[in-house]
């Protein structure tokens, strides 16, 4: 690891402050990814700026939102009463990230900033457009088993990792965000950004600002929510395939539905088409499977990774039928 | 015969001796010695697979805070012992040697160890090692194996030795396959695995003196060890002291010496400072061994009444292109089953690879993988049960060999493996039963793997307090050798286990091989056994030496030892504490060294140990996830010495068949050479959640032709016959038959 | 720790004093210490390893398994490294050193956490406890008992990570049943593969009830 500078911030205003001028500062707060990133050389920030002094942990409800402190732990998100209760498709998928000691270390804004765990990216010889631009993608042509299906580019075709970000994006989250300029609120599905010919850009976060929370509004989604996630063992593992799914019912009737993929594109990817097909009908496995045909197209696979195209669809048939009670 | 070593009605399973230093963190490991003036050493690896270094910059790393020295072959002092390229074969089609790191500028593998920076804490030498620039001249390597194995090679050993068990292989009739009435005819590819332990490779290096060396390093032996360094330094083997007391873990990686070992003791020499080596995670891969992509094809004939009449099975394994690797792959097929006509092939693909090194079960757990899954699709193609097959094709002698069994106890295995598992409950047609959503399915694989006995020294002593303390250079990787001993030692002698201490670990106690080979317990355990009875008799003489007692006038052969105390065979009274003996006599201690040597029985018997293992799993139809939900491992391994660690080791063996089944699979991008799934979040591993229950049953009946202990050796079969057992229970699920591992939720949808 | 023969002093009060003075008596560098820079400049002007080592490192302060120790630190050193090289506390181990295995497992402020992603000098002010400072004197404690009853261990090398993650695993609520137990216990790799055993010793010390 290289040598850095290292200041502690306590303030939203000194943390931003901080970051001033210094294109190659990054915030810490868990660590549990940049560290190591900085471990392996493929993030070389000159100064780290620790922000886990800034009063941001709190989970509050207010006006028809419930507000997450970028700095409140996964784990103690997993375990609010609150969340579980009201928001449990983001307890199960929090839950399903990572391991206990990492919950217990990683925040909820490292969470929606963790890079992509492409092999390309994390070997500093091997091409990467993300960590070296201009460098090639090395997944494009080579072993892309792990890789994304939708809104790929040339340059790149990365995954975003987060389980937790999948929930969130489902259920419209807010990201709330302060820069020189004050705070900016950005919807969850406009925060991370698909790659294009800029995959070095993960998100739309600026360099000099800071997410300070996220916004979830109320919903009537918590009788009928699931994150069924398929990987390569059964825990501690990321996603080849995963899918946030939550329905309001009446009955068995859906009268509204949020759906979410992740392992699947640079992005947590929202599949609007598929809810909208899922309004107003009823929960059966044939509604799930006609959800999840529109929830398909536009899909693209590689080499290694066209079983994606197979495994994504019965993923969100088998997580919609879950949410459903129909398992 | 007894049933059990431990017939005594008192035993009680032994907890680990070392347990205690092993929960609270005192147990220390290769890399926890502190020594003054200690330096660290991180290695630079190349970056391309083949071609050669035209130059190594390290001025900025030399520059760097911290930084004592950069050693690549630019400026590495002499190591006496590198045999140069005459003998040293760069193509080998065959033979060849271990890597001579930084010994000339030729690179044979990505990440082959180029240079090592040497620094005074662990960060410095790790910025210094980024800061080193590398310029190659590079040429086209080959690592692709399937584009390659066109090329593969008889082995060396074959080549010298038409009876090697590497070499072409043919019994009964040449066209027995073809005539056969049922046929499977199919290849298997087992993938590349790593060894992973939980420890990373590491040594600290040390001299001592100019001629002298001490090395804390994560071996499995430490007296070939010891000869290696010895010979690579051209300095007497006891200058060289070995230290492994405590080994996070090898699985097979620590039976090698490699690189990075050489790199640490030059560093340490050519900076005339300890320097303590840790690998990196990604390292591991490339560095210390593995366990070697292997392609199979099997053609397997049989009669409709379940009657094999032909095996024939071919193999190709990957190895370097400095050093031949083989493994018995191929030996499995030749002794499991009663088929009149088998003939094996053995070929080897030397490719832009580091040398692969045994893993657990080694070449014995590749050929099961294809045998017993090709046994259980012929059992499937005649219809009939894969138990019931295998008995009709049971073997009562080894028809390789020629020989008669010196025990086999399989038959016991199958009928307890099919009650425990709940076998009835079984659909020989696959895909028919469920649970829930899930498909559930049964499947069952046999192991089988040589009773290798070697020879072993023990130095034994019993002080006047009652203390037995022994000393051998054996190491221990977790099986657990050190509370086997103490049992062996305390049934013996009668002693109490807590009054039996066990030392091990290094170079400098008496003679012991390699851990590995699963022949621990039956080299080491005789050793024990003869130095114990040395010192028995010791005593004996010593207490009928005493004319005023009791004993002085009792026969020797009625003299016994039991509980710490000399006794008299129907006189309870007499009763002397052996402690009391030796003062009596004023004697300290009383010592002997004894050694027992190889089993001469191989000649007249075919010795083995054999496993059968079966599992239950559940298989997601829609998502192709694999659960395992039972395992049941049943092991005719002759005497179990120490029940509780046995079955973990069981325990454990049958959790990395879980891994080789489900999830293990490092894969190279051929276009660098370079391995994409290097670490723990890529490689993986089976965790917590992927492990089931796990149901051990030892037959337990001694084998002594094999030894006086009558073990017959665990560690391999406990893993033997896993992954077939699994690949065959998911067939049974869901009609999938999977032959290239691991069988992921991809293969299954 | 090692003591100055002549100063009585420890290598960590010296090399703290040794920056206090240094940053005393040359301003120049004063104005830019701590940043790589200066670092090299000291090399490059051949100031002398100590000087060195007072420009890079940052003091902290920890409470380790009780006692209160004043370290010297550089930003990148990881508390695993911290623990294992400079404090000699080996029994926190180094499986892989970028979370994926939980062999460096300790508890931070009483939570389980990965020493090998935390870097020291964020855990200033901080309570750590290792595998070292779990057990009282001579009496283990119950986790450590129950692996030892139920042979939750091999070669030992995961075995004290697993039994930190063990006691905060049942602390957080999450031994609930088995599968609770595999599940929320899957940050610890064990090669040797003592998983069942594992479990089972966590089973015990729950069912046992006692305050762990």
């Amino acid at each position: 690891m290289i040598q850095f500078q290292f200041e502690r911030a306590s303030t939203v205003k000194a943390s931003v402050n901080a970051m001033v001028n210094n294109g190659n500062a990054r915030f810490i707060a868990g660590g549990t990814n940049l560290v190591d990133l900085m471990k392996r050389n493929v993030m070389t920030p000159t100064k780290l700026v620790d922000i886990n002094a800034v009063p941001l942990k709190d989970i509050q409800q207010k006006n028809g939102v419930i507000s997450i402190g970028a700095l409140a732990l996964n784990s103690q998100v997993a375990d609010n009463k609150i969340i579980q209760e009201k928001y449990p498709l983001l307890s199960k998928a929090l839950n399903a990230g990572a391991s206990a000691q990492i919950r217990n270390m990683a925040t909820v804004g490292g969470n929606i900033m963790q890079r992509t765990r492409c092999s390309y990216f994390y070997d500093t010889t091997l091409p990467c457009n993300k960590r070296q631009p201009g460098s090639g993608c090395g997944a494009l042509d080579g072993l892309n088993r792990m890789h994304a299906i939708f809104g790929t580019s040339k340059d790149c075709i990365a995954v975003h990792p987060s389980d937790m970000c999948v929930a969130l994006v489902a259920l419209d989250a807010t990201v709330v965000v302060a820069g020189p300029k004050g705070e900016r609120r950005i919807p969850f599905e406009e925060f991370h950004r698909l790659p294009g010919s800029q995959p070095a850009k993960d998100n739309t976060l600026q360099n000099n600002e800071m997410i300070i929370s996220v916004e979830i509004p109320d919903n009537e989604f918590n009788k009928n929510a699931h994150y069924f996630k398929v990987r390569d063992r059964a825990s501690y593992a990321f996603a080849l395939i995963s899918v946030a799914a939550a329905l309001n019912m009446d009955g068995k009737v859906i009268k509204e539905a949020r759906l979410a993929m992740g392992g699947v594109a640079h992005k947590p990817w929202r599949l609007k088409e598929a809810e909208k097909s899922l309004v107003g009908k009823q929960a059966t496995e044939e509604v799930f499977k006609q959800a999840a045909e529109i929830a398909m197209q536009g899909a693209k696979a590689y080499k290694y990774n066209a079983f994606k195209l197979k495994l994504g669809p019965n993923v969100i048939v088998e997580a919609l039928k879950n949410a459903a009670g129909l398992v | 015969m007894d049933d059990t070593f431990f017939d005594k009605k008192d035993y009680k399973p032994l907890d680990r001796v070392d347990g205690r230093m092993k929960v609270t963190g005192a147990a220390r490991y290769s890399a926890e010695y502190t020594l003054p003036n200690l330096a660290y050493g991180v290695l630079v690896g190349s970056t391309i697979a083949k071609g050669t270094i035209r130059s190594i910059d390290s001025k900025a790393a030399e520059r760097a805070p911290g930084v004592i020295a950069v050693i690549s072959h630019q400026n590495v002092i002499e190591v006496p012992g590198y045999q140069p390229d005459a003998t040293q074969s760069t193509e080998p089609k065959v033979g060849g040697g271990p890597l001579r790191v930084f010994y000339d500028n030729k690179v044979y593998s990505n990440d082959q160890p180029i240079a090592i920076v040497v620094a005074s804490s662990l960060e410095k030498a790790q910025y210094g090692a980024s800061l080193v620039k590398v310029q190659y001249n590079k040429e086209e390597h080959i690592t692709d194996f399937e584009a390659n194995a066109g090329k593969a090679v008889v082995a060396a050993a074959a080549k010298k030795n038409p009876k090697s068990p590497t070499a072409d292989y043919d019994r009964g009739q040449k066209d027995a396959f073809q005539t056969a009435p049922f046929k499977v005819e199919a290849e298997y590819v087992l993938p590349t695995e790593m060894h992973n332990p939980m420890e990373l490779q590491a040594i600290t290096a040390h001299w001592e003196a100019d001629d002298k060396l001490t090395i804390y390093d994560k071996v499995q032996g430490t007296k070939t060890t010891q000869k290696t360094f010895a010979k690579e330094w051209a300095i007497p083997d006891q200058n060289v002291k070995v230290i492994a007391t405590f080994v996070g873990g090898a699985f097979g990686n620590g039976l090698h010496s490699w690189p990075h070992e050489s790199a640490a003791i030059i560093a340490a020499k050519q900076v005339k400072r300890p320097v303590k080596l840790v690998l990196t995670r990604e390292q591991m891969f490339t560095m210390v061994g593995y366990r070697p992509r292997t392609w199979q094809k099997i053609q397997m004939g049989a009669t409709k009444d379940g009657k094999l009449v032909a095996i024939n099975h071919n193999s190709i394994g990957q190895t370097s292109v400095y050093e031949e690797f083989t493994e018995s792959t191929l030996a499995q097929t030749r002794m499991m089953y009663a088929s009149p006509s088998v003939s094996t092939r053995y070929r080897l693909l030397p490719l832009n690879v580091a040398t692969p090194i045994w893993m657990r079960g080694p070449g014995e757990a590749t050929g099961a993988f294809a045998l017993e899954s090709a046994m259980d699709e012929m059992a499937h193609a005649i219809g009939m049960d894969p138990i019931e097959f295998r008995i009709l094709n049971y073997t009562e002698s080894d028809p390789d060999k020629n020989m008669p069994w010196s025990t086999k106890f399989l038959r016991e295995c199958y009928e307890e493996g099919k009650k425990r598992i709940g076998w009835e409950n079984r659909k020989l047609k696959p895909g028919l039963l469920r649970d829930g959503e899930w498909l559930v399915g049964y499947g069952m694989g046999t192991g089988t793997f040589g009773a290798n006995r070697g020879p072993a020294t023990i130095h034994a002593e019993l002080n006047k307090d009652g203390n037995l303390v022994m000393h051998c250079a054996i190491t221990d990787i977790g099986p657990g050798t050190a509370t086997a001993m103490v049992q062996i030692a305390s049934n013996t002698t009668g002693i109490a286990t807590e009054k039996i201490v066990f030392h091990l670990g290094s170079s400098e106690f008496p003679n012991a091989g390699l851990q590995g080979g699963s022949s621990t317990v039956n080299s080491v355990g005789p050793a024990v056994q003869a130095a114990c009875n040395a010192l028995k008799q010791q005593l004996i003489t010593m207490a009928a030496g005493k004319n005023a007692s009791a004993f002085g006038s009792a026969k020797p052969e009625d003299i016994m030892l039991d509980q710490g105390n000399m006794q008299i065979t129907g006189n309870m009274s007499a009763k002397l504490a052996l402690g009391d003996l030796l003062k009596q006599n004023n004697v300290e201690k009383i010592e002997t060294t004894q050694e027992s040597k190889a089993s001469e029985n191989g000649k007249q018997y075919s010795m083995n140990a054999f496993s059968m293992h079966f599992a239950m799993v559940h298989v997601h139809p829609l998502t192709g996830q694999v659960r395992v939900k039972k395992i049941v491992c049943c092991a005719d391994a002759g005497t179990i010495v120490s029940p509780k660690t046995a079955e973990s080791q069981m325990i454990g063996g049958a959790t990395g068949g879980i891994g080789m089944a489900l999830m293990e699979d490092a894969v190279m991008d051929h276009r660098f050479g370079r391995y994409v799934t290097k670490d723990f979040g890529d490689y993986h591993v089976p965790v917590h959640a992927d492990v089931p229950d796990i149901d051990v049953y030892f037959v337990n009946k001694p084998d002594l032709l094999a030894d006086p202990v009558g073990s017959k050796g665990l560690g391999e079969i406990a893993i033997i016959g896993v992954a077939p057992a699994i690949a065959n229970a998911v067939f049974n699920a869901t009609g999938k038959r999977v032959r290239e591992l691991p069988i992921t939720p991809d293969k299954l949808i | 720790m090692n003591k100055n023969k002549t100063t009585g002093k420890s290598e960590e009060e010296e090399n703290h004093e040794s920056r206090r003075d240094f940053l005393k008596t040359t301003s120049i560098l004063t104005a830019i210490a701590v940043s790589p820079v200066a670092v090299s400049k000291a090399a490059e002007y051949n100031l002398g390893e100590k000087i060195n080592h007072a420009l890079e490192t940052t003091p902290v302060n920890l409470t380790i398994n009780g006692i209160k120790k004043q370290l010297a630190v550089e930003p990148r050193s990881t508390l695993l490294d911290v623990l294992r090289e400079q404090l000699n506390l080996t029994g926190t181990k180094k499986g892989c050193d970028y979370g994926q295995c939980g062999a460096c497992t300790v508890h931070v402020n009483g939570q389980r956490v990965l020493s090998c992603l935390s870097l020291a000098i964020m855990q200033d002010g901080k309570q750590v406890t290792t595998i070292e400072g779990l057990s009282k004197g001579d009496e283990l404690h119950p986790m450590q008992q129950a692996f030892i009853k139920h042979d939750g261990f091999q070669c030992g090398y995961c075995t004290p990570g697993q039994i930190m993650s063990a006691v905060a695993c049942i602390n957080e609520g999450h031994a609930e049943n088995k599968e609770d137990i595999k599940e929320f216990m899957s940050g610890n790799i064990c090669r040797c593969g003592a998983y069942p055993n594992i479990v089972k010793a966590i089973q015990e010390v729950k069912n046992g009830g006692q305050k762990i």
